[in-house]
């Protein structure tokens, strides 16, 4: 009894935080860029290029999905999911119900993983079918590769939206840290030689792609952890920040804006 | 401690700004109005009541727990903010259905009393509509709403006519009259001492972090009564308003600083406001304007505090 209302109360906060996500004005924005895959392949097949095919669609996606719109959507769906609760005094109102500081940041981390992955996957999906009908293959085809970048894609948005959330718990503006890492760190890392890159999510989300993917960009990438470790790593790593951004915001105390 | 609160020496500091400052206070059961002007501290007191702060000296307790991540607590107690921010994009309904939700009620259950509670504070007509459009006073009774439809034992309520219209007024302090007389303890604050006198003679007066008195209103009014209220009158017969109203026995001094104007010291404001318009027009006085230099509450906490 006590277990279904506490996942009643949980459903509450995910509902409201996948209202807020994907109905708010932000959602126009944040459903273009997430479009960015489709509208590529969608032009690459009008203007008819001829190289157009399964392996130019990894080449420009590896940079373009995983390294620009997967971080950018998951920064600015996780950081304000308790940082603009704050901003805009609505938080009293989750805190003065009976459930726990830790149990809302949990669910609305449950929220943003629904509407991070609705933004997000049936463009992709969509782009990869643009792909496969531009070179008239069956949508099976290259299902290694849809599915690479399909379990890249919840592992990416799990652990940036966990880390995003654990800064946006920690700091005031969250908004630019979250652009240094995700942007700077995540751009360089790999050009760091030795062990550094390890220290990075791309790392193993491009580990993922070189363990899952047959044939592609990523097959020379060098990596020394398969597709299973770094899958076992990024989950590790969400639910690490997680439990940080939870332990942090039980801790904390909320002075608002006058 | 056996008050619905108390508080020990409390002191809360925002960086080098002193939210609290030693406060020390019992609230006993009905409604308990906290009184003081802007910034002395009232919004701090409540926000560590809910535990949405935590306090840097000394003890509070609500209905005799420590508020700071007190989930349980939460059930017996309702707050409604001072600020009018709400999720907007939310109707009224939803507004009050999903907070009910978050108490642990089941759907069904959340809709009843949520349609229950629109409706004790004369919102049931636009329950329906986006938060967003309501004015400031609706938001106040659609927070008031949220705050009382669980059915807490205790209404903790910052400014909650701060910006309500005169309807709104009377639907707010109709709904926290009979919330109390239900067996519900309310905390209301306030910086305007009449907007209290209404529903409550329990007040608590507090200024710059420091509760400096409480008790009866007739008690605390007595002793604001001591110290004589400041009325300045615009008006060009100075010499002839003074005349009037000098045989009004609660008028201490008249002074006539100008050629238009007279100031006259009362130690009964309510006295002097109720009885000056039937002498203006016996008198057939012309007065032009009435100005207090002591009308904010904070003139009245200076008198108290020296």
């Amino acid at each position: 009894m006590a277990f279904a209302q506490a996942l009643g109360k949980g459903w509450v906060v995910t509902a409201l935080t996948v209202r807020y996500l994907l109905t708010t004005r932000r959602v126009i924005a944040m459903a273009l860029f997430a479009a960015v895959p489709l509208l590529l392949a969608g032009s690459l097949a009008l203007a008819r290029v001829p190289t157009f095919d399964i392996l130019l669609f990894q080449v420009l996606m590896v940079p373009l999905f995983l390294q620009v719109v997967l971080i950018f959507v998951t920064l600015v769906n996780a950081a304000p999911l308790i940082r603009e609760e704050i901003e805009d005094n609505t938080l009293p109102y989750l805190l003065t119900r009976p459930i726990g500081k830790p149990a809302i940041v949990a669910w609305k981390y449950a929220g943003y993983l629904v509407a991070v992955l609705v933004l997000l996957v049936p463009p992709f999906v969509l782009a990869y079918g643009v792909t496969e009908a531009y070179g008239g293959l069956a949508l099976g085809t290259d299902s290694d590769v849809l599915a690479g970048f399909l379990v890249a894609t919840v592992l990416g948005s799990a652990a940036y939206g966990a880390l995003f959330l654990f800064i946006s718990v920690v700091l005031r503006k969250p908004l630019a840290v979250g652009l240094l890492i995700g942007f700077v760190w995540e751009s360089v890392v790999g050009s760091i030689p030795g062990n550094v890159p390890k220290f990075s999510v791309i790392y193993y989300l491009r580990s993922i792609l070189k363990g899952m993917i047959d044939v592609g960009p990523l097959s020379g990438f060098p990596t020394d952890v398969s597709a299973g470790v770094a899958a076992g790593v990024l989950v590790g790593l969400s639910v690490a920040f997680l439990v940080a951004a939870m332990a942090v915001f039980q801790r904390n105390e909320f002075r608002q804006k006058a | 401690m056996t008050g619905v609160v108390e508080a020990h020496e409390l002191s809360k500091w925002y960086g080098e700004v002193l939210g609290l400052n030693g406060f020390t206070a019992s609230f006993g059961s009905g409604i308990t109005g906290l009184v003081g002007p802007n910034g002395a501290g009232k919004s701090t007191l409540f926000k560590l009541l809910i535990g949405q702060l935590r306090s840097d000296k000394g003890e509070v307790r609500l209905l005799g727990e420590d508020p700071w991540n007190n989930v349980p607590l939460k059930r017996r107690l309702g707050y409604c903010p001072e600020h009018n921010q709400v999720w907007g994009w939310m109707t009224a309904t939803r507004f009050v259905e999903t907070l009910l939700r978050l108490d642990g009620l089941p759907a069904a259950d959340a809709r009843t009393k949520a349609a229950e509670a629109l409706e004790l504070v004369g919102l049931t007509k636009a329950k329906d509509r986006p938060l967003k459009t309501y004015s400031r006073g609706m938001r106040q009774r659609a927070k008031l709403a949220q705050a009382l439809a669980h059915g807490p034992e205790v209404l903790i309520l910052d400014e909650p006519l701060s910006g309500a219209d005169p309807v709104g007024r009377v639907h707010i302090l109709r709904t926290i009259s009979r919330f109390a007389r239900e067996g519900g303890h309310v905390l209301m604050s306030t910086h305007v001492l009449y907007e209290i006198e209404r529903i409550t003679e329990n007040i608590v007066l507090i200024h710059n972090g420091k509760g400096i008195a409480s008790g009866n209103l007739h008690a605390i009014r007595a002793l604001i009564d001591q110290h004589p209220h400041a009325v300045r009158i615009a008006t060009p017969q100075p010499r002839e308003v003074a005349q009037a109203l000098a045989g009004m026995d609660h008028v201490v001094a008249i002074e006539m600083p100008t050629a238009d104007a007279l100031i006259v010291r009362t130690r009964q404001p309510d006295a002097f406001y109720r009885e000056l318009p039937e002498i203006v027009v016996e008198h057939r006085l012309d007065v032009r304007g009435l100005e207090s230099p002591d009308d904010s509450l904070e003139a009245v906490f200076r008198y108290l505090v020296g």
